[in-house]
């Protein structure tokens, strides 16, 4: 098929690209356009489950947008929702997107948009580097987090493209089929132009949310306001639905209005195993099982996933194995505590942040 | 007296020094966190830090184990969004940021994509570039921190993810980048710097032991060694205590041999 634009021909090599047409969807401003002029307009009750919102919203093929930052307020039920939903062909994008690693070895998604896949100081993720080794993900572009988030910016103020002093100089830029190496107009310097991008779906956790999708984000938004003007389908999962007058009596954080919001799911613990801002920590016994022995090989994501995913039904289902394995109610309450004190929501002192790795180091 | 200062906590020690009281402190997770949390407690007290999900100006805390958690937004007066936070030294408000990889070269060019191979066919592939392109880019000051050995100070890099002074002399400008890129780089051998004219990397100062040809056995280039080289002296006491009992309590990164992650 005939791509629809003209990407950067290098990158097209470099990536091998045959087929640019798979590209196109991502940077298409005009039917971005067309999509939100026939959004419903009405103020009317977008509330649906977990289980509806992925099976109606993400199709095969879509352009799927990492949110939170990998592992906060990253609604990471959605992508396990997706894993048992058994979507397919899947694009992933995000600064980061740390969560394709995962989603990407249950055959959901076979192509990325990359700019961080990692867990920081948990190291590096053995299982995307193999699954891109052997062909299973196909890299479509390489990104910076701050270029990729001019990209979302510009889509959200309706800018075609941006231009900026990133990736200047660095291999990306060859490796990129929407980034272009041009001057600025007016000083004749060297910019990186950035083309507005528009991903398929979003999943954007909110702490509170009306039932209209009017929605406050409280911590560090990342990308996520960016995300929610950006993508062509939008919907809010949140802790709380709370009254439309909650919205209107205290707009602190509010960041996303209904109009642009497709749908609203009710998730509390959505984000577990990572953590919502306000709400609860992220599980690091979890996080250290899936970096040192899930992501090891094809064999032990496999069961991973089957115990963590495929055996579970909902994020309920999940906390109660999660609950189960390391000490039930007074685990979640620690959660809860932990995420408080280290925000100073409520007295720290006494509480022990001290974590010991739970696989012996002899593994 | 305390036990001496192991090669973490004297490399924790050294990144502090390179911090100047009142200056905005972009910072990653892991020993920069950690330097840079004892320049506050020691001689650099008004710094800023601000970190790359958003988190600004967090409230003192414990030590953050991620960029994006709570600890870099504890009790901060506003978050900034991701974009909006590279926007902030695009625009000249981060004096320092600090930057590890896995492959560091002469003109402080960094790798973070993959190692032994092409972008097809490496033996490892790494994180990729997260903030790390954009604040080589746009912060006024680059201090690069690592593990000095010759695979990781290569001659030539696998790929150039984030840019240092590019080929040396004045490409970095040319190229259209923003600030001084890397100013330092510092390993567990000492300081390093770059010549001012061709910016290849130099022998600034060397830690206690360390002697300009252990530092050049462990880099895949030739350093340039000055006539005059400085001496590092170890954390006094005091300092080490402050390290080890209000930074870094439990030991999280600056144990050594390292702790299990």
């Amino acid at each position: 098929m005939p791509s629809k634009f003209t990407y950067n021909e290098e990158a097209l090599e470099n990536l091998r690209i045959e087929d640019a047409s798979i590209l196109d969807r991502l940077i298409d401003d005009e039917s971005f356009r067309e999509g939100n002029l026939r959004k419903h307009r009405g103020k009317i009750d977008k509330r649906i489950t977990l289980q509806e919102a992925v099976s109606k919203y993400v199709n095969d093929g879509d352009i799927v947008a990492d949110t939170g930052f990998s592992y906060v307020r990253t609604p990471m039920q959605v992508f396990f929702e997706i894993l048992r939903q058994k979507k397919k062909d899947l694009q992933f994008i995000g600064s980061p997107n740390t969560n394709q690693s995962y989603v990407a070895w249950a055959g959901c998604s076979k192509y990325s948009h990359n700019s961080y896949i990692g867990a920081e100081m948990r190291g590096t993720d053995r299982n995307y580097s193999r699954m891109v080794k052997d062909g299973r993900v196909k890299v479509l572009s390489e990104w910076s987090h701050g270029s990729m988030g001019l990209g979302f910016k510009a889509a959200q103020y309706g800018a075609p493209h941006i231009a900026c002093k990133q990736l200047l100089g660095s291999e990306m830029l060859k490796y990129n089929p929407f980034v272009k190496l041009s001057r600025d107009p007016w000083s004749n310097e060297p910019v990186v132009l950035v083309s507005a991008l528009h991903p398929d779906v979003v999943f954007i956790h909110c702490q509170q949310a009306d039932r209209f999708g009017n929605a406050k984000i409280s911590g560090p938004a990342v990308n996520d306001i960016a995300l929610a003007y950006a993508c062509r389908k939008v919907i809010i999962t949140c802790e709380e639905v709370v009254p439309e007058l909650v919205m209107r009596f205290d707009t602190k954080d509010t960041c996303i209005p209904f109009m642009i919001v497709d749908a609203v799911v009710e998730l509390p613990f959505g984000c577990l195993p990572g953590c919502c801002p306000g709400y609860y920590y992220w599980s690091r016994e979890w996080w250290e099982w899936l970096m040192r022995i899930g992501l090891k090989s094809d064999e032990s994501i496999g069961s991973f996933l089957d115990y963590w995913v495929f055996n579970t039904t909902d994020q309920y289902s999940f906390l109660e194995k999660l609950m189960g394995d390391l000490g039930g109610l007074k685990y979640l309450n620690n959660l809860k505590r932990l995420e408080k004190a280290e925000e100073y929501l409520i007295e720290d002192i006494g509480v022990d942040f001290s974590y010991e790795p739970v696989i012996p180091k002899t593994e | 007296m305390s036990t001496p200062a192991n090669p973490f906590e004297q490399l924790a020690y050294n990144i502090s020094l390179q911090i100047q009281d009142g200056q905005i402190v972009y910072v990653g997770t892991g020993l920069p966190m950690v330097g840079a949390m004892l320049a506050k407690k020691t001689h650099a007290p008004n710094i800023t830090m601000v970190y790359e999900s958003g988190g600004q100006d967090p409230w003192e805390g414990p030590m953050p184990w991620s960029v994006g958690g709570a600890a870099t937004f504890r009790r901060a007066p506003m978050n900034m969004e991701m974009a909006h936070s590279f926007a902030m030294a695009a625009n000249g408000f981060v004096d320092i940021a600090f930057q590890g990889a896995a492959q560091i070269d002469m003109y402080g060019n960094l790798n973070t994509h993959f190692i032994g191979g092409g972008f097809w066919d490496f033996r490892s592939r790494l994180t990729g570039s997260g903030g790390g392109n954009d604040l080589s880019s746009l912060s006024e000051n680059v201090i690069l921190v690592g593990l000095q050995d010759p695979t990781k100070f290569p001659a030539k890099l696998e790929f150039l993810t984030s840019p240092g002074h590019l080929t040396g002399g004045n490409s970095r400008r040319e190229a259209g980048l923003l600030g001084n890129g890397p100013v330092a780089c510092v390993t567990q051998i000492g300081v390093m710097d770059f010549d001012p004219e061709s910016k290849w990397m130099r022998i600034k100062g060397l830690n206690p032991g360390m002697t300009p040809e252990i530092a050049q056995a462990c880099t895949g280039f030739e350093l340039i060694v000055p006539e005059q080289i400085e001496h590092i002296p170890t954390p006094s006491d005091d300092i080490l205590q402050v390290l080890r009992e209000v930074v870094d309590p439990h030991g999280i990164f600056i144990t050594f041999p390292p702790r299990v992650k």
